[in-house]
C-alpha cells in the first residue's frame, strides 16, 4: 500500500502535483496584472471623453518606456493572460456546469464566469488584432493592416483608434467591443468576489454578503467607465477623426522634443488619407512606404 | 408537526412515479413509470415500498422491485439521498404532498449522480468517505492512556463547532457540486479486491476532495484535541484535489439538509491554506 502510493505521487502529472499553488497563481494572475490593468486600461481610453489631447498625453505616458515597453507587454501582460486563460480552460472543462438544473443565484455566477471567460478570451485575441497586432515584426503588422487589422498608432491614439471601429461595417467592431468588454467586467468583478473566498478575505456569509455589494459598486463604476471608454472610440464621424489626427501631429513633434516619448514612426499614422497636411511633416518622408491600407 | 391542508380539495386520485433504474454497476440506466394510489401524508420511502408492494408499472407489466436505501428514516443517517425531482435531498424527509404542490403530474427519482449506482437508487459512496479519511476528520485519541479531561472549550467555539459536527455524510453537497465530478471505475479481469480498491484510492485522491470533508477538517482543527493534527490536514487541503478544487458555486450550503455554514468552512480552509503555505515556505 505504501509503495503503491509513492508510485503514484511520482506518477501525477505537473499540474495535478502543484493544482494548489497554479490556482493560486492563476487568482493572483486575474487580479494582479490582469484586472488592474484592464481598469487602467479602460480609465485611459474613457479619457479620450475629454478631448483628444488627454487621451494622446495618457498614451505617451504609457508608451514613454520606449524600448522597455514590449518587455511590459509581455510580461506585465500578454504572458500572465496567456497563462490564465490557459488554466482557466482547464479549470472549466474539468467542470460540470448545473446551474439549469440548480438556479441558485450563486451558481448562475459561477456559470457565467465560466461562458464570460471564453468570451472575454476570444474578444480579447480579435481586439489585440484589430487594433495592436500583437507582435511589432514590420512583415507582421503590414499583412495584418492589408486585412484592416492591426489598426492602432500609439501616437496618434485618437483618430486611428476611432477609425479603426469604422472598419468594416461601423457596426460588426463596435458591437464585438462592448459584449466583449462587459463580459471582461463581469469576469473581473466576479472573480474579485470569489478570490476573495478563495484566499480568505471574506469567510461568513454577512462578510461575503458585504463584499458582494462592494463588488456591485466596483462593477458599476467599471461598467460606467467601460461604456464611457467604448462611446468616446464609438461615436466619430471623419471629420472629428480628421481633426484628432491635425491635433495628434501637433502633439507629436512638441513630445519628441520634450524627451516625453522616443521618436518612432511606426507608432504614427502614415498613411495618406484623412489628414492632408502630415506628409510635409518632416523626419519621418523615408518611412512613408511603410503601409498603404484599407 | 404539519398539519393536514383540509382545504385542499385538488387531491388526486393517483400518483404517478418515474423511477430512474439500473439493473447494476456499468449498465445502461432506462426509466420506467409507476402508478399509486394517493394517500394523505406520503413520504418518498413510503412511495417506494407500495412500489414494491405493487411489483408492476403503469402498464401492469410485472418488474423487478426497485431498489433503494434507507436507514433512519429522521433525516440523520443520509442513507436515503437521492435526487427527487431534480434536486438531491433524503428521501425519508421528502414529504410527497410538499412535492405534489410543486409538480402535481409526477415524481421523479433518480439516483445521486456523482457516485456509481449499485442498481436502480442505490449509489456506492466510498468516495465521500475516502475524503474523510484524507483530510483525517476525527480526533487523536486512541484511549490507550487516561489523558485527563480536555481542555476547555469557549462557547463561541462550542457554537462555531456544532453546526459543522450535524453533517451527517449524506453527500448532497457533492451531488450539486459543479466541481465534484463523478469518478466511476470498473474491476479489470485479475485484479484482486484490494489491487482495485488501491486503484480506486488514487484515483479519489487527486480528484476534489469535496464540501463535506473541507467543513471538517475546519471542524476538527478548531477542536481542543484534534487540532494537534491541523497542519496535516492543511496539507492534505493544499494537494491534489484540496480547497482549491473549489469553483464557489455554492451550491453545497444551498442543498445541505442540516444547513452547515460550508462555505464559511471552505473561505476559512482558504485562509488557513494561504497562512499555512506561506509559512511553509519561509519556514524550509
Amino acid at each position: 500500500m505504501s509503495d503503491s502510493s509513492t508510485d503514484s505521487t511520482s506518477e501525477l502529472s505537473f499540474f495535478t502535483k502543484h493544482e494548489f499553488a497554479i490556482r493560486r497563481l492563476h487568482s493572483l494572475t486575474g487580479i494582479i496584472p490582469l484586472g488592474l490593468y484592464m481598469v487602467i486600461h479602460l480609465t485611459t481610453n474613457a479619457s479620450l471623453l475629454n478631448g483628444v489631447e488627454t487621451f494622446q498625453w495618457a498614451v505617451y505616458l504609457i508608451h514613454s518606456p520606449g524600448q522597455l515597453l514590449p518587455l511590459i507587454e509581455w510580461g506585465g501582460i500578454f504572458a500572465p493572460l496567456i497563462f490564465h486563460a490557459a488554466v482557466g480552460i482547464w479549470i472549466a472543462r474539468s467542470a460540470r456546469i448545473n446551474s439549469s438544473q440548480y438556479p441558485f443565484t450563486s451558481n448562475k455566477r459561477y456559470s457565467w464566469q465560466r461562458w464570460t471567460g471564453f468570451a472575454a478570451l476570444i474578444y480579447l485575441f480579435l481586439h489585440i488584432m484589430h487594433l495592436h497586432g500583437g507582435f511589432h515584426a514590420d512583415g507582421w503588422l503590414s499583412a495584418l493592416n492589408r486585412v484592416g487589422l492591426g489598426q492602432f498608432r500609439p501616437y496618434n491614439a485618437g483618430s486611428t483608434l476611432a477609425a479603426a471601429m469604422k472598419v468594416g461595417f461601423g457596426v460588426l467592431w463596435p458591437a464585438i467591443y462592448l459584449v466583449g468588454v462587459l463580459c471582461c467586467v463581469y469576469h473581473f468583478i466576479n472573480g474579485l468576489w470569489t478570490a476573495g473566498i478563495t484566499w480568505g478575505l471574506w469567510i461568513t456569509p454577512k462578510a461575503q454578503s458585504r463584499a458582494t455589494k462592494v463588488c456591485l459598486v466596483l462593477g458599476a463604476l467599471l461598467t460606467i467607465v467601460s461604456l464611457s471608454a467604448w462611446s468616446a472610440a464609438v461615436f466619430n464621424s471623419d471629420e472629428d477623426i480628421a481633426e484628432m489626427r491635425a491635433v495628434e501631429d501637433r502633439m507629436y513633434d512638441s513630445a519628441v522634443e520634450g524627451g516625453m516619448v522616443p521618436n518612432n514612426p511606426h507608432k504614427r499614422d502614415l498613411r495618406p488619407g484623412e489628414s492632408v497636411d502630415e506628409p510635409a511633416d518632416g523626419l519621418q518622408v523615408s518611412n512613408v512606404d511603410l503601409v498603404p491600407a484599407s | 408537526m404539519i398539519a393536514m391542508d383540509s382545504a385542499n380539495k385538488k387531491r388526486p386520485e393517483f400518483i404517478n412515479v418515474r423511477v430512474k433504474r439500473q439493473d447494476a454497476p456499468g449498465k445502461q440506466p432506462y426509466w420506467q413509470l409507476f402508478k399509486i394510489e394517493y394517500e394523505p401524508e406520503l413520504n418518498v420511502i413510503s412511495v417506494l415500498q407500495r412500489i414494491a408492494a405493487l411489483a408492476e408499472n403503469v402498464d401492469g407489466k410485472k418488474v423487478a422491485p426497485v431498489s433503494w436505501d434507507c436507514g433512519c428514516l429522521e433525516e440523520v443517517c443520509g442513507s436515503c439521498t437521492m435526487q427527487i425531482n431534480g434536486r438531491v435531498r433524503q428521501s425519508c424527509s421528502a414529504l410527497v404532498d410538499r412535492l405534489l404542490e410543486d409538480n402535481a403530474d409526477e415524481l421523479v427519482l433518480e439516483p445521486m449522480s456523482k457516485f456509481p449506482v449499485v442498481r436502480d437508487l442505490i449509489v456506492d459512496r466510498k468516495r465521500l468517505f475516502r475524503g474523510l479519511e484524507r483530510v483525517k476528520a476525527w480526533v487523536p485519541v486512541d484511549s490507550y492512556y487516561n489523558m485527563g479531561s480536555g481542555e476547555r472549550q469557549l462557547r463561541a467555539t462550542q457554537e462555531q463547532n456544532y453546526p459543522l459536527s450535524q453533517c451527517m455524510s449524506c453527500g448532497c453537497c457533492l451531488d450539486a457540486c459543479p466541481q465534484y465530478t463523478k469518478i466511476e471505475l470498473t474491476q479489470e479481469s485479475g485484479e484482486t479486491d484490494e489491487q482495485f480498491a488501491a486503484r480506486q484510492d488514487r484515483e479519489f485522491d487527486q480528484a476534489f476532495v469535496g464540501a463535506h470533508a473541507l467543513s471538517q477538517a475546519m471542524l476538527f482543527n478548531n477542536h481542543p484535541t484534534g487540532k494537534a493534527l491541523a497542519g496535516e490536514r492543511l496539507d492534505a487541503l493544499t494537494s491534489p484535489g484540496g480547497v482549491q478544487g473549489c469553483g464557489n458555486a455554492q451550491n453545497c450550503v444551498a442543498v445541505c439538509p442540516k444547513e452547515i455554514p460550508l462555505t464559511t468552512s471552505i473561505a476559512r480552509a482558504g485562509r488557513a491554506t494561504t497562512i499555512h503555505t506561506i509559512k511553509k515556505w519561509f519556514d524550509r
